[in-house]
């Protein structure tokens, strides 16, 4: 038995959506997005230990916020780091829907982007952006480290821009 | 001291119908093909007899013009130094073999691999099923030299 409130009015869960997709809130979202793109150790191939070697001391990737993380729930970005045999599909696929949305994908390596030296293999996958919604590319067997940082950055471009694939605006 | 030499006349003394193209190659390497129903007591006169007790490798060879599919085991020692090569030759419509993987236990991946890549089959193998294959691509053999995969079967082409 509560007084009668007047002249207010409830805002409801698509009030609050609209207001962070289509206000300057989305802005500081993406900005604190962006500056933790915690990334999975998820090396597939020969790709997977440069991008090991990306995420240690050596070349301090924690200045943009980058740093690697053991469990999918834990992570944002997904390296696809090297072939993607038939064999393995089903359990990226599955890794990939264990991460919390906002998620992105990087394809590193030429394996990941067109198949490189197993192409036309018996047992890879090729044209991995058909299965996945893959952000950034970045070609090189292997790309050095400095690579896929830039890539990163390329990423926290795109996610500034609102022209990501991994989250809906 | 126990050398290529010593290991061939043991075999042959052992085993006198069975062994054929014997090639001793220097101390360190003897090569040999064995008939296909001795290679498992071979082995395991290898294992017992002869302290060759480190199976490194084993594989599967194809030879469409001789209708053949050959099977090859590297076996060392740690306890002296020499590298057995033995080959066996395989009908290549009806391939099968005793598994060894109760002499050397390593052999488990070994056979399972060339299994699903040349169509091998093992007798006696604890757990024969393909190992970095999918199940569907069981029965296409890939690494046979007729494998007709591409482009159906291998990935898609691009262009
Ligand atoms: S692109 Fe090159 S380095 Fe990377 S996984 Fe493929 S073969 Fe290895």
């Amino acid at each position: 038995m509560g007084e009668v409130i007047e002249n207010v009015s409830f805002t409801t869960t698509s009030a609050i959506s609209d207001f962070l997709k289509k206000t300057p809130a989305q802005d500081i979202i993406n900005w604190g997005r962006k500056n933790s793109l915690w990334f999975l150790t998820q090396p597939m191939g020969c790709c997977g230990v440069e991008m090991i070697s990306t995420g240690c001391s050596h070349y301090d990737t924690d200045r943009f916020g980058i740093i690697p993380r053991d469990s999918p729930r834990q992570a944002d970005v997904i390296v696809i780091s090297g072939y993607v045999t038939k064999k393995y599909l089903p359990a990226l696929k599955r890794v990939w829907d264990q991460m919390p949305s906002p998620k992105w994908i990087i394809c590193m390596g030429d394996c990941s982007i067109s198949g490189g030296p197993f192409y036309e293999s018996y047992s890879t996958v090729q044209n991995i952006d058909e299965i996945f919604p893959v952000d950034v590319f970045i070609p090189g067997c292997p790309p050095r480290p400095e690579a896929l940082i830039q890539g990163f950055i390329e990423l926290q471009k795109k996610i500034m821009a609102k022209k990501d694939l991994g989250t809906d605006y | 001291m126990i050398d290529a030499d010593y290991i061939l006349n043991s075999l042959t003394k052992t085993f006198p119908n069975d062994l054929s193209e014997s090639k001793i190659e220097s101390d360190m390497r003897l090569t040999s093909y064995v008939e296909k129903d001795a290679i498992f007591n071979v082995c395991k006169h290898m294992l017992d007899n002869l302290e060759c007790n480190h199976l490194s490798c084993e594989c599967g060879v194809d030879y469409p013009d001789r209708n053949e599919l050959e099977v090859v085991y590297h076996i060392a020692s740690y306890e002296h130094p020499v590298v057995i090569t033995l080959k066996v030759k395989l009908p290549r419509d009806d391939p099968e073999i005793e598994s060894i993987v109760s002499i050397y236990w390593n052999a488990n991946w070994y056979e399972r691999e060339t299994y699903e890549l040349y169509g091998i089959m093992y007798k006696n193998h604890p757990d024969l099923k393909p190992l970095l294959l999918i199940d569907e691509m069981l029965g296409d053999w890939p690494l046979r030299k007729d494998y007709e995969g591409f482009p159906n079967k291998t990935s898609k082409n691009l262009v």
